[in-house]
């Protein structure tokens, strides 16, 4: 994927890319792209509470807040398509949306791993508290303003953030993963396919 | 006959009767429950009905180890349960099951009756306390409060039955319902006090019994998704089997209590005199078993109240609904 | 000044004079209304609860993290026991999400039974509801009444996928072939099991028989209309600030369902009703609950009448490569909105699965909603909140 987050790929004539391109005007944010009928709309960090703010104008619903990791190197899972060209990065991202149509946008902002600090929801959108949590217990990002970032999932002793990419999957670190075959297909009886061959 | 040689006979009867009869309507209770959720219920133990499952249970209630919370007060808590038993089989001896058949007649019958199955409380209270365990705490004191609330509402509904009746002898309550009310050509009709005028104190009896006994839709002080269960979360073993036995025990009580306040007792109209030593308990057995099905039928039928709800029901509608059948019966009396 | 204001003043009044200190009370992990392994440290006042404080997490099994490590196929596997009452409903969004960056669609045969599946499955959701509430409620009887007849769904269900939990029927590009289907012909293909359209037709029947006789065994009395009607009030918009969806949301007052808005399997060629009702109390969630039985009841008997026959899988490779993007794909699950935010890097696994779970999002009004209430209150909103542990842990 792009690590330039500023432009839409759909055609000019696509409503969703319209509506994107209307919502990033009205809150003035950085920039939006538009693939598979996602919107993604891509915030300032140091704007990221007050966008959030204005955007829960039209699209009041708070839907969900988490975050990506974004790393060279990964201990678990497959790594990113091109690690060359990947800035290391956390991107926390919300998703708002309406409560009468299909409206809705996930907001982006980019976080250095450095600096993994970002303002909290918590003082507008209560319900932010325990997604915020969640990305703190997990990435280990800061959200300034929620004084209550104590560990939601995790016991209390718990060192190290799980979902980050550097951090070990230690079942599959004890025993070599038995699904790790590789995936043979699908089952394809005859009748399967004769019944896919009699639809035109 | 010796006083003491009496007293035991007296005991030991009244034991086996009232333990018999408890067991009979956790039976009943297992039973009934089930046909009404569409389950069959115990059906293996004894080899037909189930009819044995209560005794098994007790059998593994007794071998179950007996164990006390750390920092419960042990002597309190180990006593608690004997307090309720105690308190609940002391009121069988004032109710009569036919006109020789009781442990005792007195003449303050029902004093005596309101006076002991108050006591219960006390027990309920002392495990809620000794348990050191807060949803026991909260269960004891529920049951504290709904104690005060819903003996009041009973007891003045007994005292309708007092008024009508004239006596608080349990035994005198019987044969007054037995005295003639009124002659339909030369036929002597003789009603029971729910057919003569007491109906509204029969409801208000029967609603705060169910309070009193802790039963859905008032068993607040159990209520088994609230507080686990209640004053009861710490027993186990022979101490649990003396509350459980207790309550179907006090169900099998106040049934009889209604019984004989309400329900003409060993009493049946047109049954002559002659026969109620005889046929006395039956008759009373069976209109025993009808009250107790039908608080074990409301029970697998209704859900919980809250306990403001039932703190304000009993104070704003029981009570001066009673204290209003007190006046009604008095006129009544006074009139007729 | 009425009866309510007097009996408030004088609660002020008494609680000014008997000034209790705090109790904490631990409620949970284990207790009989936690559906589960919720822990609440409860502050209370005498039974007036003064702060809530709620601990999840016993049940965390990093879904999130495990799916980084497993093929798309697998995670299918995984996903429908985040929410156990509705794993279907689980997949579908998931699946349609992978569609959706593949390129590829479902025959529309395979969207109608995969309709068809998730109104089962929100039917034996809600039914799970309609039992466990009274119990919570104290009424011990619906339970078993309820869910005799949710055995029925559950035998449909085991029927044509093969597990009672857990389908694992959903495939990329369509769903999964059945080799005990059916006659084969060359218009219909092997995928339900004989009989399965008539003997869904008669579950629908007894589903709406329940519905009356949950009507009269619960829905009329006093005693559950007395603990539930204005209890437990969520207004709009706080639920909308809080996330809570579905049957939630639309208790109080907004009709909002994905099965309408959100473009996704035949719904728009369907007649039913969006339930809503205004008050936001525990009694309106129960009844969009009942309400909403019935609706998919008539959606399932529609759904019979209108799926159309032909295959069941559209071409996908042998070995499933997901090209890069991120896509958020989401459904109406029997308690909310489900959905899957993918990152996929081109590989067989993606490289983040963010999972937006219902009961999560719903619960976290908890302190809110709880604070100043009573211990049974507790108990009868919770209840009435409908939630799955593993859905909020995932």
């Amino acid at each position: 994927m792009s690590d330039q987050p500023d432009t839409a790929v759909a055609e000019e004539a696509d409503p969703l890319a319209e509506y994107a391109a209307g919502i990033t005007e009205r809150l003035g944010a950085d920039g939006f792209s538009v693939e598979f009928g996602t919107v993604r709309v891509f915030v300032d960090r140091d704007k990221w509470v007050e966008t959030i703010n204005d955007a829960r104008k039209e699209l009041p619903f708070f839907s969900w807040l988490s975050a990506i990791d974004w790393s060279k190197e990964t201990e678990v899972g497959e790594g990113v398509a091109d690690p060359d060209d990947l800035v290391e990065r956390f991107e926390v991202m919300c998703r708002l949306s309406s409560v009468t149509n299909a409206d809705g946008a996930i907001f982006f902002a980019t976080l250095p791993k450095d600096d993994a600090t970002i303002g909290s929801l918590t003082a507008t959108i209560g319900g932010a508290e325990w997604h915020e949590r969640e990305a703190h217990e997990m990435f280990g990002i800061m959200f300034e303003g929620n004084d209550n970032l104590i560990p939601l999932y995790l016991p209390d002793a718990f060192i190290g953030n799980p979902l980050l990419k550097s951090f070990p999957l230690i079942a599959r670190e004890v025993k070599p993963w038995p699904g790790d075959v590789d995936v043979e297909g699908l089952p394809e009886p005859e009748e399967v396919l004769a019944a896919e061959e009699a639809t035109p | 006959m010796s006083f003491l040689l009496e007293l035991g006979i007296k005991v030991i009867l009244m034991l086996a009767v009232v333990l018999t009869a408890a067991l009979v309507t956790i039976y009943a209770e297992l039973k009934a429950g089930s046909h009404m959720q569409t389950r069959i219920g115990p059906y293996y133990a004894g080899g037909k009905w189930g009819w044995a499952q209560p005794l098994a249970d007790g059998a593994k209630f007794i071998q179950k180890e007996d164990l006390a919370p750390a920092k419960a007060d042990r002597t309190v808590f180990g006593f608690a349960p004997y307090v309720v038993m105690m308190s609940t089989l002391a009121v069988f001896a004032v109710i009569p099951m036919g006109p020789d058949i009781v442990a005792t007649n007195l003449d303050l019958g029902v004093y005596f009756i309101l006076a002991i199955s108050s006591l219960s409380v006390l027990g309920v209270l002392m495990a809620g306390w000794s348990s050191a365990n807060k949803y026991s705490l909260i269960g004891g004191l529920r049951a504290a409060a709904q104690l005060i609330a819903y003996e009041l509402p009973l007891v003045l509904a007994v005292v309708a039955v007092v008024v009508q009746a004239g006596t608080m002898s349990m035994n005198g309550i019987v044969e007054a319902q037995q005295a003639t009310l009124f002659t339909i050509g030369g036929v002597e009709v003789a009603l029971p006090y729910i057919l003569s005028g007491q109906i509204i104190g029969f409801t208000i009896f029967m609603i705060a019994a169910v309070a009193e006994l802790s039963r859905i839709p008032f068993d607040m002080p159990i209520a088994e998704s609230e507080l686990t269960m209640g004053y009861l979360t710490e027993y186990s073993g022979i101490r649990f089997t003396m509350f459980f036995l207790g309550e179907y025990a006090s169900l099998v009580a106040l049934s009889a209590i209604a019984t004989t306040l309400y329900l003409g007792g060993y009493a049946v109209p047109f049954l002559p005199e002659s026969m109620e030593n005889f046929a006395g308990p039956g008759i009373f057995l069976i209109k025993v078993s009808f009250l107790v099905f039908l608080i074990i039928w409301i029970r697998w039928t209704w859900p919980r109240l809250r306990e403001d709800q039932l703190q304000s029901m009993a104070w704003r509608w029981l009570i001066p609904l009673a204290l209003f059948n007190i006046a009604l019966i008095s006129v009544f009396k006074v009139v007729l | 000044m009425t009866s309510k204001e007097l009996m408030h003043r004088s609660e002020v009044a008494v609680s000014v004079e008997l000034e209790t200190p705090d109790m904490t009370l631990n409620i949970g992990p284990q207790h009989p209304s936690t559906h589960g392994v919720l822990r609440l440290i409860a502050k209370v006042d005498g039974e007036r609860i003064t702060e809530v404080e709620p601990v999840i997490g016993y049940m965390h099994r990093g879904y999130e993290k495990l799916s980084e490590v497993r093929t798309y196929l697998q995670i299918t596997a995984l996903v429908n026991r985040i929410d156990w009452v509705s794993g279907f409903a689980n997949e579908v969004p998931f699946i349609l999400g992978v569609e959706k960056l593949m390129g590829v669609e479902a025959p529309e045969r395979a969207q109608w039974i995969r309709l068809i599946l998730s109104e089962l499955f929100r039917i034996s959701s809600h039914l799970v509801f309609m039992s466990s509430y009274p119990l919570e409620l104290g009424a011990t009887t619906p339970l078993m009444y309820v869910l005799r007849e949710r055995e029925h769904i559950l035998e449909l269900i085991e029927g044509v996928t093969g597990g009672r939990f857990h389908p694992n029927f959903n495939r990329v590009g369509g769903i999964k072939p059945n080799y005990g289907g059916g006659k084969q012909t060359k218009t219909q293909s092997m995928d339900l099991p004989a009989g399965f359209f008539k003997a869904t037709l008669k579950a629908m029947d007894s589903i709406d028989q329940i519905c009356d006789d949950i009507d009269t065994l619960v829905t009329g009395n006093e005693l559950i209309r007395a603990r539930t009607v204005d209890v437990g009030v969520i207004p709009a918009d706080k639920a909308i600030e809080y996330g809570m969806s579905g049957p939630n949301l639309r208790a109080s007052g907004v009709a909002y369902d994905l099965r309408k808005v959100e473009n996704y399997l035949p719904y728009d060629q369907l007649d039913f009703d969006v339930i809503s009702r205004p008050g936001g109390d525990c009694y309106d969630r129960y009844i969009v609950r009942l309400l909403e039985i019935r609706e998919s009841a008539k959606i399932v008997r529609q759904a019979i009448d209108m799926i159309p026959v032909g295959p069941l899988q559209a071409k996908v490779p042998r070995v499933l490569k997901v090209p890069s993007g991120q896509v958020y794909s989401r459904a109406e699950n029997p308690k909310g909105e489900f959905g899957y935010y993918i990152v996929s890097e081109g590989g067989k696994m993606p490289y983040r699965l963010k999972i937006r779970s219902t009961s999560f999002s719903n619960l976290t009004i908890l302190p809110w909603i709880l604070k100043g209430q009573l211990i049974p209150d507790l108990v009868a909103i919770m209840g009435s909140l409908d939630f799955v542990l593993g859905d909020v842990d995932r």
